[in-house]
């Protein structure tokens, strides 16, 4: 399975992590500054209460009860120092429970009122204690027991303060509205910084993430220049990571590992080619010398004949064996000259006509058809499929040839009628000494390296050859060569 | 003409000095690179065929190193290994022709009369046997002054046959010096071209000119045969 880009991961990875943390942090201080600002708003609260014990020996006015505690009522969004909106409820009662004043917000939201009352039911009378104490002195008593608890209605949470004192008991409700502001704030604060922070990471971590696999990329690229003809190459630890060098080195290990087995695999055909060609130059010379020396005709000059012709077997085995290796090692080194197809194609018509002349040709091969190419190397990859063609082909059955020059490409096919091929061995019709079902293919001599040779040969020029027939009772085999200028 | 053999192969000189010397060549020899080099230098040679493994130095730096001297003595280079890369090293470092073994003797002396005559500037290049005339260079065979139509696979067997009266060659021989490496072994194409050549060159009231060996192959009938 291939994974997504690594970069990508590593990206997405710290993203992850961070926001995880952040989100977790961000959480953690909303809840205490949520804890703090009530706290203060409670601090607030209780000190209304305690300033509300004040007035009236500070300022003993004539003013009825209710309207004192209405200007006072007032006041207190000012006291508060938040803004005007905010809402908060007043409510006295004198020590019997029947109030002396309630606010415009008690007066419109009776549940405030009701849990105003039952909070000052609860909450226990104060000890007595002068206000100048409080102001005045330096160790402050205890101050009295003031119960703050958060109540929702349906005009929102509100914070309840009370307080009892011998004369009166006052509830205090500030609607949450305000800490919710507060809080809202903070909020859209970490809205727009976290992504903002995390955004930040990811650039940061998709940058340095290609920062250090910069010595991955230098190591792909060499790797691509690395083929069977640039095993020479070594990547340089010069300026790299030392966390890199080791992989490095091991990599450039490996390439000189590779170097040697393929310079001893080439130098394997080179040997073999030596030690197997010797012996057949010299036993070929010495054959072709005897013969010319015995009688002509005679039954000695017969055998010795057919001794050459099993050393020319032999030979083309070697040859072919040897290609191959070359092939294999990725060093068939070609020396390209222009060839002319056009002009092959016909050659080897003419070969045809002379060796199976009950066979029917079709041609079509426009004139002056060129290429740059290794001439007998191409001209043994035509060779092999006409041999095929001729061989396998019905009793009185056809032929045909078509080449066409595209664009860029060089296409020839050579199609002829034959029997079905099997679809097992369509695919194995390429494989090395691969001769099709030996019961029907007996009286056909081969060794079975021709057409797997003619596809390394063509691959060598940058070509393809395929085996294209579609239609059963016809075999079709075609190449396609580039045209390379200049090559 | 003196010709230079350098091959470390004891067998593969004697069949190669023999050969040549039965076609009228003398022929100088040598085992090693070193001694061949300098025979090189001190003789003068009309065509050099060097192996290229040999012991000392080897036959392309004796090349590379003849070369350099300004010697512009033919070379022919003998090669085991693949033909594609010598021929490409060989070739490029001034290697007139490159032959790969095994090798036919009957190939190496024509590639060394073709190597000659290029290095002498020949412009006319005949093969005459008998009232039979064969135009390497024009590609035309004229018998009696009577042309004589042949397509190129035929023009090449008779040429193949001309350059060696008298020699047999079995049909794999001409198969694989005419039709290449790879063609079908087991064909009758060789007889079918013949065949054909006959039809062309022979003329009716005498005996013909390529002769049937039974079992073996053909061979171009020698003048003296003839007459």
């Amino acid at each position: 399975m291939k994974l997504p880009s690594f970069r990508l991961r590593i990206t997405l990875f710290s993203v992850g992590l961070a926001g995880i943390a952040l989100v977790g942090l961000g959480a953690v201080s909303w809840w205490q500054i949520y804890h703090v600002t009530l706290s203060r708003l409670d601090a607030q609260i209780f000190n209304l209460l305690m300033y509300v014990k004040g007035p009236r020996k500070l300022d003993p006015t004539e003013l009825y009860e209710e309207e004192r505690w209405k200007q006072y009522a007032d006041l207190l969004p000012n006291l508060l120092g938040a803004n005007t909106e905010v809402e908060i409820a007043l409510l006295v009662v004198d020590p019997e429970g029947n109030s002396i004043y309630q606010s415009p917000e008690i007066i419109k939201n009776r549940n405030l009122y009701h849990l105003l009352t039952n909070q000052l039911a609860l909450t226990k009378l104060s000890p007595r204690i002068s206000p100048n104490k409080i102001l005045g002195q330096k160790f402050s008593p205890p101050p009295p027991p003031t119960l703050f608890y958060t109540e929702s209605t349906t005009r929102g949470n509100w914070r309840i303060g009370t307080i009892r004192l011998r004369t009166i008991g006052i509830g205090m409700a500030v609607n949450q509205q305000v800490v919710r502001q507060e809080m809202a704030t903070i909020s859209s604060i970490f809205l727009i910084s976290i992504p903002g922070v995390l955004l930040s990471i990811a650039v940061g971590a998709w940058l340095l993430s290609k920062r250090a696999l910069r010595p991955i990329d230098r190591l792909s690229s060499t790797i691509q220049q690395v083929r069977a003809t640039g095993l020479d190459r070594r990547i340089l630890t010069d300026q790299i990571d030392r966390e890199f060098v080791e992989l490095i080195q091991v990599f450039n290990q490996m390439l000189e590992r590779l170097e040697r087995s393929f310079k001893q695999a080439s130098r394997f055909s080179g040997d073999a080619a030596h030690e197997l060609k010797t012996p057949l130059t010299i036993l070929q010379g010495e054959l072709e010398r005897t013969l010319q020396q015995v009688p002509p005709g005679s039954e000695i000059q017969q055998r010795l004949g057919n001794l050459l012709d099993l050393i020319s077997h032999l030979n083309n085995i070697v040859r072919k064996l040897l290609l191959f290796s070359l092939a294999d090692a990725g060093q068939m080194s070609l020396y390209l000259v222009e060839v002319d197809v056009s002009e092959l194609l016909c050659q080897m018509l003419e070969d045809v006509e002379m060796q199976a002349p009950h066979l029917t040709l079709r041609t079509n091969i426009p004139q002056e058809l060129k290429i740059k190419g290794a001439r007998d190397l191409l001209m043994q990859v035509l060779q092999s499929l006409f041999n095929n063609a001729v061989k396998y082909n019905l009793a009185s059955g056809w032929i045909a040839i078509d080449a066409e020059q595209t664009n860029k490409k060089l296409q020839v096919m050579i199609a002829n009628a034959s029997k079905e091929i099997p679809v097992s061995d369509r695919n194995r019709l390429f494989d090395r000494f691969y001769r099709g079902d030996p019961a029907c293919t007996r009286k056909v001599e081969g060794v079975g390296l021709g057409l797997s040779l003619a596809r390394e040969i063509v691959r060598a020029h940058h070509g393809e050859l395929t085996l294209t027939s579609a239609v059963s009772g016809e075999t079709s085999f075609t190449i396609i060569l580039p045209i390379i200028e200049n090559a | 003409m003196n010709v230079l053999l350098v091959e470390d192969e004891a067998k593969i000189a004697e069949f190669v000095r023999a050969g040549l010397k039965e076609r009228g060549f003398i022929v100088d020899y040598s085992g090693n690179g070193d001694e061949g080099y300098l025979l090189a230098l001190d003789n003068e040679y009309d065509v050099i065929v060097l192996d290229i493994m040999v012991p000392g130095r080897d036959g392309l730096s004796i090349l590379k190193q003849l070369r350099r001297q300004g010697s512009n003595t033919p070379v022919i280079l003998l090669t085991a290994r693949n033909e594609l890369d010598d021929r490409l090293a060989g070739l490029n470092l001034g290697a007139d022709d490159y032959i790969a073994k095994p090798f036919f003797v009957e190939e190496l002396v024509a590639r060394i009369h073709a190597v000659i005559r290029r290095s002498v500037g020949e412009r006319q290049n005949f093969l005459l046997v008998g009232s039979l005339k064969l135009d390497r260079i024009t590609r035309e065979v004229t018998c009696d002054r009577q042309a004589i139509e042949l397509t190129t696979r035929e023009f090449n067997l008779l040429e193949y046959l001309m350059r060696s009266p008298g020699r047999v060659f079995t049909r794999t021989q001409i198969l694989g010096s005419v039709w290449g490496y790879d063609f079908n072994p087991n064909t009758n194409v060789v007889d079918v071209c013949i065949q054909r050549i006959r039809k062309k060159i022979d003329p009716i009231d005498q005996e013909g000119w390529i002769e049937s060996i039974r079992g073996v192959g053909y061979r171009f009938r020698q003048p003296d045969v003839r007459l």
